[in-house]
């Protein structure tokens, strides 16, 4: 089985070093692709020993399992220009925040009478193989193919199949949640090192308290909220460090955090709805490349397939 | 010493709402006859509720404390000293004295007793009237453990009794007051509601049931409040939404606050 990710940035080489430490698969049956080969991810890639190359009618052709890692409004270009080269065994998976199964399989559906797609969101903590991932299946593809694709992310962290509607509250949750926690960590490190800490002791400390608290609460049938309680000795200093942090709302930053990133996460999908992309969004070397081949194979067809559909100008 | 309840001489000085609430809640628990119990008051105001209960009156501290070997403080601590200088002499090494004067340390009243004297102190709460308080109480130098659990046992039926060492004025701050925080929250949900379009009175009664209902749940489900609260709430269902609004208010760090300003207050009141 071959793995090809479209897009060679943060996600897919987070998803490729994942996949490699766990020996899922080999470094020689990934590919992938970007215009973009100054990205310090390409270098990155290249070292771990995938398949780099700035065509990604190449990775679709190498590929079993093609992850689409590239950002939202790239998706649909990205579509239009493999395609044509999708394949009956090909499982097409976009991990891209708030596009929908159903935009995806409409383009394919164009090439293809039945193409299978799943949409996953995952997140980069699967680089060290403790990601988050939600999928959901999409029209056409089967049983098997979820399962491989468990199979898959389960080798990165944790993983489970959910409705599509929940994928938004999840990347709102999960997806956007190792930002907050490294926010977290910024700072409880710098009051460490307010009261005294070095700041390499004070990052690893904070680091280590939060994923053994993490681990209690995975692995803990208690609530998180009795687990507190179990910390927190009467007159203590860590209840007095709660109610500062109760006063601070913090409570109701996280919860407003998750809110903000799931209704931009949908906000996100209504503008790719749309296909409204600014100028300035979209990624010139893209649309220049894939013009530039079509012209030299000839097929102006494909152009006018990208016109004719009404929806893309080049401005 | 007699454990045979039923024989227990019990004695109020004060006939207040308090005093009333215990002593209901003794006579309650059925451990104790009526007829064992006697209550004094200046005034006729309050005994007649005691003589419906069948309860022996009078006018007279020096009575009460003679025929009792279980006696009730339950004047105003102000009136503490004058009443104690009163009783003193017939105050004996075989009496339980059970201070419930807010305020009143166990120190203060070893120290206004005859030396050797066994006290506790008692902190209610308000719904001790009606039989579902939250008692505290601690022990002076001279009550032991057999004491201490004879009261557990008169004040069964009052409702839920702990006993703490050093945490009298914490459990001020939070069931004493804590009564009143919950009165200003089911008021404000009523309010709630009723700028959501309930009528007022439906809204009270509503929001009443609601803090009585929860109360019981929490209170007999044994599970963690924390657990209780995601229990009910649904994913995207209103319960988070509310919840969440809670939380931008900063309900708990007012909470929070709310116990530790009272029990404060508690302390210095204490002469702490």
């Amino acid at each position: 089985m071959s793995v090809g990710f479209i897009g060679a940035g943060q996600l897919a080489y987070a998803l490729a070093r994942g996949f490699t430490a766990a020996g899922v698969i080999a470094t020689h049956k990934i590919t992938a692709s970007s215009p973009d080969t100054g990205l310090p991810t390409v270098t990155g890639l290249r070292k771990l020993g995938v398949n780099f190359t700035t065509s990604n009618k190449d990775t679709v052709k190498n590929s079993d399992v093609l992850f689409l890692a590239v950002k939202p409004h790239i998706i649909p270009f990205v579509l239009d220009e493999i395609g044509p080269d999708i394949e009956n065994r090909h499982l097409v998976v976009s991990c891209a925040a708030g596009v929908t199964i159903h935009s995806i399989e409409k383009k394919l559906s164009l090439c293809h009478p039945a193409p299978k797609v799943m949409r996953c969101m995952t997140n980069t903590p699967v680089v060290v193989r403790e990601g988050a991932t939600v999928y959901a299946t999409g029209t056409h593809a089967e049983v098997e193919d979820g399962k491989l694709l468990e199979q898959l992310m389960a080798s990165v962290g944790f993983c489970i199949e959910v409705e599509e509607d929940l994928i938004d509250a999840v990347t709102g949750l999960s997806g956007s949640g190792p930002a907050y926690a490294f926010t977290a960590l910024d700072a409880l490190a710098d009051g460490g090192v307010k009261m005294g800490l070095p700041r390499r002791l004070a990052l690893r400390l904070g680091a280590q308290a939060l994923l053994g608290a993490a681990k209690m609460v995975l692995d803990s049938e208690q609530h998180p909220g009795q687990l507190k309680d179990n910390v927190c000795s009467p007159g203590g200093a860590t209840i007095h460090a709660l109610h500062v942090m109760e006063s601070g709302g913090f409570r109701s930053l996280l919860i407003n955090a998750v809110e903000t990133s799931c209704i931009r996460t949908r906000e996100l999908q209504c503008l790719a709805d749309q296909e409204k992309i600014s100028p300035a969004a979209i990624k010139k070397t893209t649309l220049d490349k894939v013009l530039q081949e079509s012209t030299s194979i000839g097929v102006k067809g494909r152009i006018s397939l990208l016109n004719s559909k009404g929806t893309k100008s080049k401005n | 010493m007699e454990q045979d309840l039923g024989e227990i001489k019990v004695g109020f000085i004060g006939a207040g709402k308090m005093a009333h609430g215990i002593a209901q809640g003794i006579l309650l628990s059925g451990k104790v006859c009526p007829g064992n119990v006697m209550v004094s008051a200046p005034s006729l105001n309050n005994l007649g509720k005691f003589k419906d209960c069948g309860v022996r009156t009078t006018h007279c501290n020096t009575e009460v404390v003679r025929v009792s070997r279980v006696l009730f403080l339950a004047v105003k601590p102000h009136i503490i000293p004058s009443v104690l200088q009163e009783v003193s002499a017939v105050i004996t090494l075989q009496h339980i004295i059970v201070s419930v004067a807010a305020g009143v340390t166990v120190a203060t009243l070893e120290r206004l007793l005859p030396t050797g004297v066994m006290v506790l102190r008692l902190m209610p709460n308000l719904p001790c009237v009606v039989q579902e308080g939250a008692l505290l109480f601690c022990r002076g130098s001279q009550a032991r453990p057999g004491e201490a659990g004879l009261l557990r046992e008169l004040l069964s039926s009052c409702g839920l009794v702990e006993e703490g060492r050093g945490v009298i004025d914490i459990h001020t701050g939070l069931s004493g007051s804590g009564v009143a925080y919950v009165y200003m929250l089911a008021e404000a949900m009523a309010e709630g509601a009723v700028k959501m379009g309930m009528p007022s009175a439906l809204a009270n009664r509503i929001a009443a049931q609601t803090v009585l209902g929860a109360g019981r749940l929490l209170r007999d489900s044994g599970q963690h409040p924390a657990q209780l609260r995601t229990d009910v709430c649904t994913p995207g269902g209103t319960t988070i939404f509310g919840l969440h609004a809670l939380e931008r208010g900063g309900l708990r760090a007012a909470a929070m606050g709310a116990v530790e300003a009272a029990t404060e207050r508690a302390r210095e009141l204490g002469g702490k």
